[in-house]
């Protein structure tokens, strides 16, 4: 129960085409969050496996049965909405008890789900209460509790957690995590934000421009980016790119004479990628590169640091947020060959 | 102490300002307390002798007149004429606002209707009445009062709409409403205090109509309005100004005490909670 399959799903609107052509497998009790930046498509994406958009092209299934055509509440599937979007005429309870009202559940049924819902979002006290009277983390969790009283085949989230504060949003992730742990069920979650995404995710789907970029665990996104959007999208602070050199000799050669031994290589890597912390501060002369200091950020266990390389440009940093860096002082750069990231001139990955 | 006289001149300009928009009702309260010689001698707002006379005359039910038939056909009459639009227009703004159904042709065309003098609808409408059987009827009288209603309701009810948050319908949706489940579960509680607008200015408007009374009524179905004016003149000779003053304030009391009944209801704004604003 609860598997959910998209075959090359298109949304156009007007001549403008939003999703092209996206194939994807949730597979059942998976968590698949949707990321990508603003305007990429996804919370569209998830609309359609929900029936609220209508697609222009290809199939859903659930279950292996073609939903493409039904309405949303014969897909078997719940949403929860980036704005709560709670009935606000009703109690906590009569939002919760909505949708099996509507189903035509019996009223002792009705009473024991949602009791039974309420207490696993720790709402009971607040049963009685309107929405206007609730906090946004308990409208959120209220939002969810109408979402699992229905027992659904799947959960739809669309960027639940971008109206809470900062610490709200942490421990409500949290929450969603043990929920998805405790019911089992197979969740699509929307976000921009990427530590969401690979904390929560089983699997993520990376999209820009209405295009799957990447499909995989966080890990192999983090480790092994099919391409230079997935390397800069995940991972935070984002992955140098270096810019485009010439491989010869088993080192890429850059400008002013300035080269980095990556030894031999199948491929032609135009592009090097590599992360912030796979670069070490280290004295001048163990260093491979040379750099200076332009700007720094202290970020309490870190130092999130901005060095100028000769030849290369501005690269990022991590270093010890012990270190005390002076703008404009001279340091020496050592990369983590074994990290370092190859894309070809296209920006695929080699 | 400083506090309490630091309100006075507000209350003092309030209360100034209270008396000249109301003092045509005053006056006419005052006229209503008066007896004839009283209002011929002293005009002014003061009464000398107050008297309850002339709403014993208003009261009292002859052959010609009979003021609880009159406020028996304004109350139907009224109702009508403000139930009907609200029924009619709250699916069609529903409709407008969330479909976009009629918005270049309907959606102004009705509107326009309360740019139009009423007088226009006369003669058709007499004709057709009398065609169907609709003349001295509260029916009658009902109907044309509902669609001289519908212009301000539309555009009341499809902002009203407008407002409500669309996620609302998708969540309802998502829950398994289907259209007439999310039109009088989700959005019509939520436009409820527009609905009571509505409701209310509806009732006024109808309550306070004259021209279509006088026209399409001659006995049955008289609303208080045309009833009246029958009194002005009731003991023949002069104006009778003490019963015209008391019918008046009779015929005024309905509306005046739905109004302050339903005041709480139509600023209230009801979308609060609903989705993070």
């Amino acid at each position: 129960m609860g598997t959910i399959e998209l075959k090359n799903v298109t949304k156009s609107f007007g001549p403008v085409a939003v999703i092209k052509g996206v194939s994807l497998t949730a597979e059942e009790g998976e968590f698949v969050v949707f990321v990508g930046p603003s305007g990429c498509g996804k919370s569209t994406l998830l609309r359609l496996i929900a029936g609220l958009e209508e697609t222009s092209g290809g199939s859903i299934h659930i279950d292996g049965k073609d939903v493409t055509e039904l309405d949303p509440n014969h897909r078997g599937l719940s949403m929860v909405f980036q704005s709560y979007a709670l009935y606000p005429h009703m109690t906590v309870y009569g939002n919760i008890a909505f949708a099996l009202k509507t189903a035509g559940v019996a009223k002792l049924e009705i009473d024991r789900k949602v009791r039974a819902a309420a207490e696993t979002l720790k709402l009971t006290p607040y049963l009685d209460r309107k929405p206007k009277d609730l906090s946004g983390g308990q409208r959120q969790r209220v939002a969810i509790g109408r979402a699992i009283v229905r027992q659904p085949k799947g959960f739809l989230f669309d960027e639940p957690l971008s109206n809470l504060d900062a610490a709200l949003r942490t421990q409500t992730r949290i929450e969603i995590a043990n929920l998805h742990k405790e019911l089992g069920a197979t969740m699509v979650y929307v976000t921009h934000d990427q530590i969401e995404a690979m904390t929560l995710a089983d699997k993520i789907v990376v999209l820009n421009d209405g295009e799957v970029m990447q499909i995989g665990s966080p890990k192999e996104l983090y480790y092994a980016p099919k391409n230079t959007f997935v390397a800069q999208f995940i991972g935070s602070p984002k992955m140098n790119l270096l810019p485009r050199a010439s491989y010869g000799g088993g080192a890429m050669h850059y400008q002013d004479g300035v080269k980095i031994d990556i030894g031999h290589m199948d491929g032609t890597p135009s592009i090097v990628g590599v992360r912030p912390e796979d670069i070490s501060l280290c004295p001048l002369g163990e260093a491979e590169l040379s750099a200076s200091v332009t700007h720094n950020e202290f970020h309490g266990a870190d130092n999130n640091v901005f060095v100028s390389v000769p030849g290369i440009g501005s690269l990022n940093v991590r270093a010890n947020g012990k270190l005390d860096l002076q703008n404009g002082q001279p340091v020496g750069l050592v990369l983590d060959k074994s990290q370092l990231h190859y894309f070809d001139e296209n920006g695929v990955r080699t | 102490m400083k506090n309490k006289y630091k309100d006075l001149p507000r209350w003092i300009v309030f209360a100034i300002a209270a008396f000249v928009m109301n003092f045509p009702v005053i006056s006419t309260l005052s006229t209503a307390l008066k007896t004839n010689a009283e209002i011929s001698r002293d005009p002014g707002l003061w009464v000398h002798a107050p008297t309850l006379n002339n709403f014993a005359v208003v009261l009292q039910v002859t052959e010609r007149l009979n003021i609880f038939s009159y406020l028996h056909n304004s109350l139907v009459a009224s109702l009508i004429g403000s139930i009907l639009p609200i029924l009619v227009c709250f699916p069609m703004a529903y409709a407008v606002a969330r479909r976009g159904y009629g918005t270049d042709v309907i959606f102004p065309t009705v509107v326009n209707l309360r740019a139009m003098p009423l007088i226009i609808f006369a003669i058709p409408l007499y004709m057709m009445y009398q065609t169907v059987g609709l003349l001295d009827t509260r029916l009658g009288l009902g109907l044309i009062l509902a669609v001289v209603n519908l212009p301000l309701a539309l555009l009341l009810l499809i902002n009203a709409i407008n407002d409500v948050p669309y996620e609302l319908d998708e969540a309802a949706r998502m829950d398994g409403a289907r259209i007439f489940t999310i039109l009088v579960k989700v959005v019509f509680p939520i436009c409820l205090p527009t609905l009571a607008t509505v409701f209310i200015f509806s009732f006024i408007t109808a309550w306070n109509e004259f021209l279509f009374g006088l026209m399409l009524t001659t006995s049955e179905a008289v609303p208080m309005t045309v009833g009246a004016s029958f009194f002005f003149s009731s003991g023949g000779g002069g104006g009778q100004w003490g019963v015209a003053a008391a019918v008046i304030i009779v015929a005024s009391l309905p509306p005046v005490v739905l109004g302050v009944l339903m005041y709480k209801h139509i600023s209230r704004s009801m979308t609060a909670g609903a989705v993070k604003g």
